[in-house]
């Protein structure tokens, strides 16, 4: 009776649990060993390995007696670092945070319907298929008179057309990449801001509360977790983004973060691609700094507390 | 005759081989691989129309035997991209029969046991190469032996505008002894870039000249006016020398800093490089030759009336760095490549039937390339239809062929990035030299000779 039992319990763990470990394994961990082993290899051009070597990394570090460590980054590699930090911080307190935090606030602040109104046209440059969006990037910004900013700028403003592909290449990243990362903000913290007691605005208003002081006092440390856990996925995806940089700009220096370094080097056409060993070891890299990243994150925004169990079970 | 009597010879042996085996219907299966290329759909298709003629041999020959082509169409975006895909079809086991690729790839199929060496096959069929332009073997080598037959030529150039030359005040005379300065070493890179620039500042352009806006062949032929040669043979290592790769970096810095080249060029879209030539927007393009169809349609000219044509349009080689020196030119052949596989006689064949004449004239004039055979200019197709071409083989004299060594899509990535760098004023041309050489040092390795 009891070996019944006990064998019941281990099929429904599996089959609960089956689906979702199979998943994380071959999804999240298999490419992870996958990539760890390649980066130590001689692996190019075709999908063999000759030999197991630590040349990868020699072409991302140089020796340096002088420096802290004993070696520095390459300058490419640095410069990719660089872009990287000012890709990720910038779209993401400028775009996924601050812009998705004001359009919830604004769109919940509407009617109904008006609200569902603009977060529907929020939500389009994310439900558009990727190329058709950089396409649409790629003439708004047109360095010609065709594009449309330069169209605004002519015919409205009467000035000089600019070249956004040149002048302010990391711009056009972020403010692109920017726009379809606010809407996921902005689902998020709507969904939270519906889940706030309607009681404790009425109390709100019934106390003399204006609408920043309702923002203020009871709206924002409702939002707290769900901005902690934004900004926590959102920096780890933006990572490794490259889809709408290159689509967009292409495999320019400009915008080579490390994510589209990676890129160019293995799969990108046409720019010297083919060396999957050199881009796994700069993939490897971008793993370690994203859980680094994720850990120094989890601790700074208190993430233990949110997925800790309630202590009291509200009913 | 003698040319039909060997194809019959060639068949006959091909189908007394088969002849060996019991009598039995058998299909012969050959894989070709090809990117699917509007530019030249008749690279593919001249072996299908090859393994027809093959068949009607084997008939002939009362053969069951009967060659079937299985055609592997990649939609690979660039030969680069193509040739990669084949490199991870093949390690897989998945190996085509003949190959369309472009001929720097040789040294990587042969590296990875890819391609089989034509030398005996075309040494035994002297009638069928024998009138092939011998210069273009030389596209197909790697390490002293053959691995390809050249499927079709080209030439490149600097296309310039007439029409803008004399609005901008330049004489019929000045015009028409540009290719001639040029060739004689009198008219140089920067004189080039001067020209562009004044043209431009003139009014009678908006742009002064255009490159390609991505990594390829075309920026050999302007690093070679430079001083750089890419390739040494005798060690089959690239190489490079800092001092020259200066020197061009200088020169494009110099052209933007004119006004003569876009600084944002490398931005362009190829849509867009097309358009500010084929459009009328800028003085010079430098690309290559099939270039010709589409720019006769932009401008409205009879695809018949070459004198209009060069009315309109001077062609230049890639002038030299410096007076007295010598202009560059660069041809990049695509190349029928056969794979070590069981079938490699049967494909050899076939790519033999290929590359004659009469289909190999078809591709050519169809898609603006160069001939294969020198009989091929004498050929009425050629000679109505094919005037932009036989215009383009004094420019051959000129040619060089990029190397064939594994390594070569990594040095030219490398090396425009330094283009890119310099154009967009993001590094000056010593910085950018700098750095790209050490680039090369670090991902090329040994593979690698720093001259200077």
């Amino acid at each position: 009776m009891m070996q019944t039992q006990t064998r019941r319990q281990v099929v429904n763990a599996f089959i609960f649990l089956g689906p979702a470990s199979a998943f994380l394994l071959v999804l999240l961990v298999a490419p992870i060993i996958v990539d760890l082993v390649v980066a130590f290899t001689d692996m190019s051009q075709t999908v063999r390995i000759d030999e197991y070597t630590t040349d990868q990394f020699r072409k991302i570090i140089r020796p340096n007696e002088e420096a802290l460590l004993g070696f520095e980054l390459r300058g490419s590699f640095y410069r990719a670092l660089a872009k990287t930090a000012i890709f990720v911080f910038f779209t993401l307190a400028i775009f996924n945070v601050t812009f998705g935090l004001l359009l919830a606030l604004t769109t919940t602040a509407l009617p109904d319907w008006l609200g569902g109104t603009f977060r529907a046209i929020w939500l389009l440059p994310r439900m558009s298929p990727s190329v058709v969006y950089a396409l649409l990037w790629i003439w708004v910004i047109d360095p010609t008179e065709r594009g449309l900013v330069n169209q605004v700028l002519t015919n409205v403003f009467g000035s000089e057309p600019v070249n956004l592909f040149l002048q302010h290449p990391m711009a056009v990243i972020v403010v692109a990449n920017g726009f379809i990362g606010a809407s996921i903000g902005m689902l998020i913290l709507t969904s939270a801001i519906r889940s706030i007691p309607q009681h404790l605005f009425f109390a709100a208003r019934a106390d003399g509360a204006g609408p920043l002081s309702i923002a203020r006092h009871i709206i924002m440390p409702a939002l707290r977790w769900p901005l902690s856990y934004i900004t926590v996925f959102q920096s780890l995806a933006l990572m490794v983004s490259f889809e709408y940089i290159f689509l967009i700009m292409g495999p320019a220096r400009s915008t080579m973060t490390m994510a589209m370094l990676a890129y160019t080097k293995t799969l990108a056409p046409q720019i010297g691609s083919g060396q999957y060993a050199y881009g796994a070891a700069i993939t490897l890299i971008l793993i370690v700094i994203g859980v680094v990243v994720a850990l120094l994150l989890y601790r700074l925004t208190n993430m233990k507390r949110l997925l800790a169990k309630p202590r009291i079970e509200v009913h | 005759m003698k040319f039909l009597a060997s194809l019959a010879a060639a068949a006959m042996v091909a189908a007394s081989a088969l002849f060996a085996v019991p009598a039995t219907a058998e299909d012969i299966t050959v894989k070709l691989w090809s990117r699917a290329d509007r530019s030249g759909p008749l690279r593919a298709g001249n072996i299908v129309n090859a393994a027809e003629q093959y068949n009607n041999f084997l008939a002939a020959a009362g053969s069951d035997t009967r060659i079937v082509i299985e055609l592997i169409e990649s939609n690979a975006r660039g030969f680069d991209a193509d040739a990669l895909e084949l490199l991870k079809a093949h390690s897989v086991g998945d190996t085509p029969d003949i190959i369309v690729a472009a001929h720097e790839w040789i040294g990587s199929f042969v590296e990875e046991g890819l391609a089989a060496s034509l030398d005996a096959h075309i040494e035994a069929n002297p009638d069928l190469y024998g009138d092939i332009i011998p210069e273009l073997w030389e596209s197909v080598k790697y390490k002293g032996q053959r691995y390809g037959i050249p499927q079709d030529s080209e030439v490149r150039m600097f296309f310039l505008n007439n029409d803008m030359l004399r609005a901008a005040g330049k004489s019929e005379e000045f015009i028409a002894s540009l290719p001639d300065e040029v060739n004689a070493g009198n008219f140089t890179m920067a004189d080039f870039c001067d020209l562009a620039a004044e043209v431009k500042n003139s009014g009678a352009s908006e742009i002064g000249f255009v490159h390609r806006p991505n990594v390829g062949p075309d920026f050999q032929m302007a690093m070679a006016s430079f001083g750089i040669d890419m390739y040494n043979d005798e060690e089959a290592k690239l190489q490079i020398t800092r001092s020259g790769l200066e020197n061009y970096y200088q020169w494009l810095a110099d052209c933007v800093e004119k006004g003569a080249l876009p600084a944002d060029m490398t931005t362009y879209s190829w849509d867009s490089v097309h358009a500010a030539f084929r459009g009328e927007q800028a003085l010079s393009k430098f690309h290559g030759i099939w270039n010709l169809g589409n720019q006769l349609e932009a401008f409205g000219i009879d695809p018949l009336d070459g004198e209009a044509y060069f009315n309109k349009v001077t062609w230049i080689n890639a002038p030299a760095s410096e007076v007295g020196g010598s202009p560059k030119n660069l041809s990049h052949p695509i190349v029928y490549v056969v794979a070590d596989t069981p079938n490699k006689d049967v494909a050899a064949m076939l790519v033999a039937l290929a590359s004659q004449p009469i289909p190999n004239t078809k591709h050519a004039v169809t898609t603006n390339h160069t001939p294969i055979n020198y009989s091929q200019v004498a050929m009425p197709d050629f000679q109505t239809k094919g005037w932009g071409l036989a215009a383009g083989v004094p420019l051959l004299a000129y040619a060089e062929f990029m190397p064939n060594h594994a390594r070569i899509g990594q040095y030219n990535a490398i090396t425009y990035q330094g283009v890119q760098a310099v154009e967009t004023g993001e590094m000056s041309a010593a910085e950018a030299a700098e750095w790209v050489v050490e680039e090369l040092e670090v991902e090329l390795g040994d593979d690698l000779i720093i001259l200077d």
